[in-house]
């Protein structure tokens, strides 16, 4: 017919003829009862799909020539849109339609099996006329009513579950959501759907879960419930401002527990005690990031912030953070395996990472690692060195170089040693053996140097050392250090015990008086070994009043040292062991006073640093106003310490004065370099 | 004020100024000494510790404490016009007048703390005698804040001595803030850290 020019005619014809067929299929399938109606629907879409086939094929010509040449809408597009038009919009099936499908919906949402191939076969059919007749047709109403029915929903768990419980529901629904969608619904559904369910179900309810007494987050943090937290990590990942919901509730809830750990009395007794709590609460958020927060950066730097700022509240962690390496490395760590030793090791690290005062960890360390080295009290010299390194890679060189120094010397000492006693190996067969460390000043921890009067046998030995160094280092000096030695004496008391005893240098000088008098009262002591008082009654306190350890026996038995008192050796002594160890050589946590001496000290040492970086700072910028040389001055010194803004003016002050800097005539915030 | 005589009368008024000069100098130093001075302080009917001889000296230049040299002395009565004790005397309220020109105070005020620096190498002056300094120069103009600053100076630990950053500070102090409240004062400001600790008191006071 198109050939003979009758396109036209042809084309209404098929028009005309479809929409009155299909009239009649409307007819039919609104007839249909109940359930019946869908299937109905569906199969009448499925003859008019075939049949469509068939008018296709041909009126093929038609479709190639007439059709685009008149501009009129292809046979197949032609019959979905009558399809459209007659049936679906029909008036008796257009609502009746939806309303079917939402139904199923809802069942299937309240427990109830529905068919869902034929749930699928009609949305596809929807699909297929149009994604506009599919959102406006289905979709639209589907979220709309989608929403109100989480919105109730979630408003009743809500009220009746816990937060746990609560999640795994929210977490089934969407679950549920999202199988619906790839089951019978178009994908595109599937963002839309779930939004609405993340809304209603969680954002809504945010902040009510999370704050949830007796189940939410902190107690889910308190309790480790890695399961409960990786589903609210994952559930809230997916609302606007989820993620830092409840990041802000684990930093508030971290930062006070932090807060209350380096406050509390009983804990700060015990140094190492303290440290190990510090590492335990930093391991269990470790794993709750790991496990339930998937490693999330933001958390990690949440976490990392809030030990930052409860570690640093207690100005004592610097000395306890070196106090429990000391322990360790003194005999924490013995019979550990490398590996463990690095982890533990890498643990202190991180907390020593989060100090503001590191000069201040310095010092304690540096004394402490003088008396563990001195007092061969190290577990494992590779450990030690391991430390060493760990800190110049986060400190530099500068940090430790004065450490290394201190390590050197004691390899250097014992080469000096074989030196000395091969030399003097004729003369020196019946001495007391000498060991000499010979420490050089400004690597140690500074000691004033006192003296006191050794036993004669030791002075006549210390004098051939110092003969035989100097005679191989001339222009040094050399001071011994008698309150930081040890000794080793061999004892027989008076029943026939023998004992060696292991005491500190100016315990030696005591005891070894005794070898000459069988009496000696607290003047008498003094006089002869010239000790300082207070470290006098010290070591006979250690001496004379500690249980097991009293080798000497006072009058009367009081714990104080008093000037009358007079001293014997306490013939009855007893002890287990044949070593008694008796010296008072170990790292402790200071009294009050040593602590604010080396406060002091800490403060003078920042001083100089303070200047240089004012210096540095100020030579390569020339003129710089007040706020920002404090700005830069902080940032350069923030590896070492928190600097104080008035400290910093007192030392820009004290550089004017000595015309290193002046300030600008017009304008006194600026301030400029003087070459 | 630089007056300058012409020809004879010139020569007449400088004969006279150095006889006035020799009159009270030390014969073998040639300086006027600080016992020449007494003297001429009670000539001039002016005690010694009097702020006008201080601003006589600023008029002379004078660089050392304590003595005039000719050539200070010269400097000084040729610019204020006058060569008897007379003439001087009245010349006095004048120089009161200039010097409180508030374009001619500061260069006065630190003229001051130079003029009071006794040694070579001297930098600071003692607590002491800055709150006497400070009594002379700022008391009249600012009374009240020199009270409280004079009482916090002796009070306080931590500086022994005041150097001159900090000297110019207090001028700048009382110019710049309102008394006694305070209220501009910005601590995060370039200000010396003596005047930030001085505030804070100021304000523990006030409670």
């Amino acid at each position: 017919m198109v050939l003979h020019k009758f396109g036209e005619k042809l084309y209404s014809g098929l028009v005309g003829t479809m929409t009155l067929h299909l009239q009649e299929m409307a007819k039919t399938i609104e007839a249909a009862q109940g359930n019946l109606f869908l299937e109905e629907l569906n199969r009448k879409w499925n003859d008019h799909n075939k049949a469509l086939q068939m008018i296709r094929d041909i009126l093929m010509y038609m479709d190639r020539t007439f059709i685009p040449s008149n501009r009129k809408t292809p046979v197949h597009e032609l019959g979905l849109n009558l399809w459209r038009d007659n049936v679906i919009h029909s008036s008796k099936i257009q609502t009746r339609l939806l309303d079917t499908l939402l139904e199923l919906i809802q069942k299937e949402r309240t427990g109830e099996i529905i068919n869902r191939g034929l749930m699928r076969n009609i949305i596809k059919m929807l699909m297929d006329l149009g994604s506009s007749v599919y959102q406006e047709d289905f979709e639209k109403h589907f979220l709309e009513v989608s929403a109100d029915f989480y919105r109730a929903e979630s408003q009743d768990f809500i009220e009746c579950c816990d937060c746990g419980d609560y999640l795994k529901k929210a977490e089934r629904r969407l679950n549920e959501e999202i199988e619906r969608v790839s089951l019978y619904l178009d994908s595109k559904s599937e963002t839309k759907i779930t939004n609405v369910v993340e809304k209603e179900m969680i954002a809504s309810h945010m902040l009510r879960l999370v704050h949830m007494d007796n189940s939410g987050l902190v107690n889910m943090l308190i309790d480790d419930k890695y399961e409960d937290l990786g589903r609210m990590y994952n559930l809230f990942r997916r609302v606007p401002n989820g993620l830092p919901t409840i990041r802000d509730v684990m930093t508030s809830h971290l930062r006070e527990t932090g807060k209350q750990l380096v406050t509390d009395a009983e804990k700060l007794k015990d140094p190492v005690e303290f440290v190990q709590c510090l590492l335990n609460e930093k391991d269990k958020y470790d794993k709750i990031i790991n496990l339930a927060f998937s490693n999330d950066k933001t958390f990690q730097n949440a976490l990392n912030s809030s030990f930052e700022y409860f570690i640093n509240l207690n100005p004592r962690s610097p000395e306890f953070i070196s106090l429990f390496v000391d322990e360790k490395l003194r005999k924490g760590l013995k019979g550990v395996s490398e590996e463990d030793v690095e982890t533990i090791l890498d643990k202190v690290m991180m907390l020593f990472r989060y100090l503001q005062e590191k000069d201040v960890f310095e010092k304690y360390y540096k004394q402490h690692l003088a008396k563990r080295l001195l007092s061969g009290k190290t577990v494992s010299d590779d450990a030690e060195r391991s430390l060493i390194v760990k800190l110049k890679t986060e400190c530099g060189y500068q940090f430790t170089s004065k450490l290394e120094g201190m390590f050197t010397d004691m390899k250097t000492s014992q080469d000096t040693m074989q030196g000395f006693y091969a030399a003097y190996a004729a003369e020196l067969g019946d001495s007391p053996t000498l060991v000499v460390q010979v420490l050089t000043t400004g690597s140690w921890p500074t000691q004033p140097s006192i003296t006191c009067n050794l036993p004669a046998e030791m002075s006549a030995l210390c004098e051939k050392f110092r003969s035989y160094y100097l005679g191989t280092h001339t222009g040094r000096r050399l001071s011994w250090q008698t309150n930081m030695g040890t000794a080793d004496l061999k004892a027989i008391f008076g029943k026939g015990q023998k004992h060696e005893l292991n005491v500190s240098t100016y315990q030696m000088c005591v005891l070894m008086l005794f070898n000459s008098a069988d009496r000696l009262s607290y003047k008498e002591i003094e006089q002869a070994t010239e000790i300082p008082s207070s470290d006098l009654r010290r070591c006979l306190q250690s001496l004379a009043c500690v249980k097991g350890k009293n080798v000497l026996r006072k009058e009367p038995m009081s714990k104080d040292i008093g000037e009358e008192d007079a001293f014997f050796v306490n013939d009855k002594f007893t002890s287990k062991f044949y070593k008694v160890k008796i010296g008072t050589v170990v790292a402790q946590k200071e009294s009050e006073p040593e602590k604010q001496e080396t406060r002091q000290r800490v403060e003078e040492d920042r001083k100089p640093q303070i200047e240089a970086a004012i210096v540095r700072i100020m030579k390569s910028r020339r003129v710089l106003d007040h706020n920002n040389i404090i700005a830069e001055v902080t940032k350069q010194l923030q590896s070492r310490f928190l600097a104080n803004p008035g400290e910093i003016k007192k030392r820009i002050e004290s550089l004017i004065e000595r015309d290193f800097l002046e300030r600008d005539s017009s304008d006194r915030r600026l301030y400029r370099y003087l070459a | 004020m630089l007056c300058l005589a012409t020809g004879k009368a010139a020569s007449k008024e400088l004969e006279r100024i150095d006889q006035l000069f020799f009159s009270y100098a030390n014969n073998s130093s040639g300086l006027i000494d600080p016992e020449g001075i007494e003297s001429f302080c009670s000539d001039l009917e002016v005690d010694h510790t009097d702020v006008r001889i201080l601003m006589l000296a600023w008029k002379m230049q004078a660089e050392k404490q304590g003595y005039f040299t000719l050539d200070e002395w010269r400097r000084g009565l040729r610019a204020l016009r006058a060569d008897t004790i007379v003439k001087l005397k009245k010349a006095l309220p004048d120089l009161d007048k200039e010097v409180r020109r508030p374009s001619t105070f500061e260069d006065f005020y630190t003229y001051a703390f130079q003029y009071c620096l006794t040694e070579e190498k001297q930098k600071s002056i003692d607590i002491e005698s800055i709150c006497v300094l400070l009594d002379l120069v700022l008391g009249s103009r600012f009374g009240p804040q020199v009270d409280y600053l004079v009482q916090y100076l002796k009070t306080q630990t931590d500086y022994k001595v005041i150097n001159m950053d900090q000297w110019k500070g207090f001028y700048r102090f009382c110019t710049e803030i309102s008394f006694p409240d305070l209220s501009n004062y910005d601590p995060d400001s370039a200000w010396p850290w003596i005047l930030d600790n001085f505030v804070d008191w100021m304000r523990a006071k006030q409670g």
